[in-house]
């Protein structure tokens, strides 16, 4: 069955930042969707992240998504999903 | 000879003598005077490095922390401002004094955390680096001194120490941790910071402090990004809870090619210490389970709420199954350093050294110099008639990719082929153009080649007043 679709914005920081090119993006995805789900979609319009695919933090609202859960998240229009990788430099 | 022509001749010579004298003594005054300059920057220097550094032969040999149950009035006088603080008040500082925290990486994370750690009165502090102070590290790594160019990092952050708070245990080690020494060190301390630059030594850390059972307080910067989380605490997950699979070493960007400002390790290693006097006084963490991401340049900080252990963590689940030190530098694919490595991916066919270059820069050969560093590099310094395509844009549909095959395209006329040489800082990305660039230009006339260690050769070998950087 089709989800109907809500637009959220993307916030990328450390290498998924230079890898993008960007700080920020809007991206629309389904209302309700796995979070591996969630991921896919952000990679379909980002693929260029592909490389650090095994190596970040996801955040919806501030707060860590696992990406292996099998519970559905559900989005509202406006919600801040963070993607940071984690920086290795000191 | 007469009397006369004598005396005159003596008269001279003794005027020559005075002169000569005075000369002399002069010369003498200004030989004392570098003598004392020089053996007082020797007795600096000495002490210094009055101080064992420790490295693997003499790892047991460190001091003991005594461990105190009052204050003395010293202590009590120098922390009253925070000793007045109900959250620490006596009992915090006691517990503060009768901490030992172990700092690995003496850099621009080490220093703050290290002097605030000392200010604030810890017991014991010791320092792990394997590294030398260099002009490059002083931006940010505050602690060193231009006198102290050259002497072991370790030893200059204890020298500091000492002149803050002489009162703190502070213990140098000039070596590298690794599999074979790592659990032996940490056991030592109570509480230990990730303050170092590469990724191989965060997986280590992370899996000896949870061997050990010890808080793993750690901090990132990188550009103008900063990052802490404290691991392995409060019931806290771990490093490879958050990341079981480290990153494809090519990933993974170190602060000398991606920059980064100073001042940003410097906020992120005083959270850090601040996160460690919290754990030593008992107040407990803050960013245990959360992490802490901060953006300098908008001046941001967002606290992302983390995952709880993982069942299945291969390390600090109930099931591990790491159950000691692994080689960290195979599992992550990358050295445990963050020096900058020297790729080779052309054959010696396709690559001139910076000697060769200079001769036919010298006899005025015909060819095409391409620079594939950033715009920003590019502005530090360059060589003459230089096309720039910063390496992200080499071989895309470009303006700069247009003026490199305008360029080849005029010497054609003169040359039946058009050499290309590429460069760069080190001489790796220009390794990567040049494959990029024999294939995109195949069906030109020309034979592109990269220039071997790249303008830091070329200052080193040929132009010694060309900027290093």
């Amino acid at each position: 069955m089709e989800s109907a679709e809500v637009e959220v914005r993307l916030l990328f920081f450390a290498k998924s930042r230079e890898l993008v090119g960007r700080k920020e993006d809007t991206i629309k995805l389904p209302i309700h969707l796995l979070p591996a789900g969630l991921w896919e979609g952000i990679l379909a319009k980002h693929p260029c992240l592909q490389p650090i695919s095994d190596n970040i933090t996801i955040a919806l609202n501030q707060e860590y998504i696992a990406r292996e859960e099998t519970e559905p998240i559900v989005l509202k229009e406006g919600d801040e999903i963070a993607i940071i990788p984690p920086l290795s430099g000191g | 000879m007469d009397a006369h022509t004598s005396s005159t001749c003596d008269m001279d010579e003794l005027v020559e003598l005075r002169r000569n004298l005075e000369e002399k003594s002069l010369e003498v005054d200004r030989l004392r005077q570098k003598l004392k300059l020089y053996e007082e920057h020797d007795k600096r220097h000495k002490a210094m490095l009055d101080c064992e550094l420790i490295n693997d032969n003499n790892l047991h040999t460190i001091p003991h922390l005594s461990v105190i149950s009052k204050l003395e009035n010293s202590s009590i006088a120098r922390h009253s401002r925070q000793l007045i603080l109900p959250e620490i008040g006596v009992k915090g500082q006691i517990s503060i004094a009768n901490t030992s925290v172990l700092i690995v990486g003496a850099g621009g994370l080490g220093c703050p955390s290290a002097i605030y750690l000392a200010a604030a009165g810890i017991g014991r502090l010791g320092i792990v680096d394997y590294d030398e102070v260099e002009l490059s590290n002083l931006h940010r790594q505050v602690l060193h001194t231009e006198d102290r160019i050259g002497i072991e990092k370790s030893a200059s952050v204890t020298t500091a120490i000492k002149g803050l708070n002489s009162s703190v245990v502070c213990i140098p080690y000039h070596m590298s941790l690794n599999s074979s020494n790592a659990i032996q060190v940490i056991q030592q301390y109570d509480i230990v910071l990730d303050c170092t630059d590469n990724v191989a030594t965060r997986y280590l850390l992370n899996d000896a402090c949870v061997l050990t059972g010890k808080p793993l307080v750690s901090g990132s910067a990188l550009r103008f990004e900063g990052q802490v989380t404290v691991y392995n605490t409060q019931d806290g997950p771990c490093y490879r809870c958050l990341f079981p699979i480290p990153p494809p070493p090519e990933t993974v960007t170190n602060c000398s090619d991606g920059g980064v400002l100073g001042v940003v390790p410097g906020i992120i290693g005083c959270i850090q210490a601040l996160e460690t006097l919290k754990i030593a006084s008992g107040i407990g963490a803050s960013y245990c389970q959360k992490l802490l991401v901060f953006d300098g340049i908008d001046g941001t900080f967002r606290t992302i709420k983390l995952r709880s252990k993982k069942k299945n963590c291969v390390v600090c689940s109930e099931n591990p199954t790491i159950t000691q030190l692994i080689d960290y530098e195979q599992f992550c694919g990358s050295k445990a350093t963050d020096k900058s490595k020297t790729v080779k991916l052309l054959s010696n066919e396709n690559r001139i050294s910076v000697e060769n270059y200079a001769n036919i820069v010298k006899e005025k050969h015909y060819h095409v110099l391409v620079d594939v560093r950033t715009p920003c590099e590019m502005d530090i310094c360059q060589l003459p008639n230089t096309i720039n395509i910063p390496i992200t844009e080499v071989g895309k549909n470009n303006d700069n990719m247009h003026k490199l095959k305008t360029a080849i395209d005029k010497l054609t006329d003169q040359v039946q082929t058009v050499p290309v040489y590429v460069v760069c800082r080190l001489g790796n990305d220009s390794q990567s153009a040049v494959q990029i660039l024999q294939e995109m230009l195949s069906d030109l006339p020309v034979t592109i080649k990269d220039i071997r260690g790249g303008l830091v050769q070329w200052a080193k070998k040929i132009d010694p007043e060309f900027p290093q950087y």
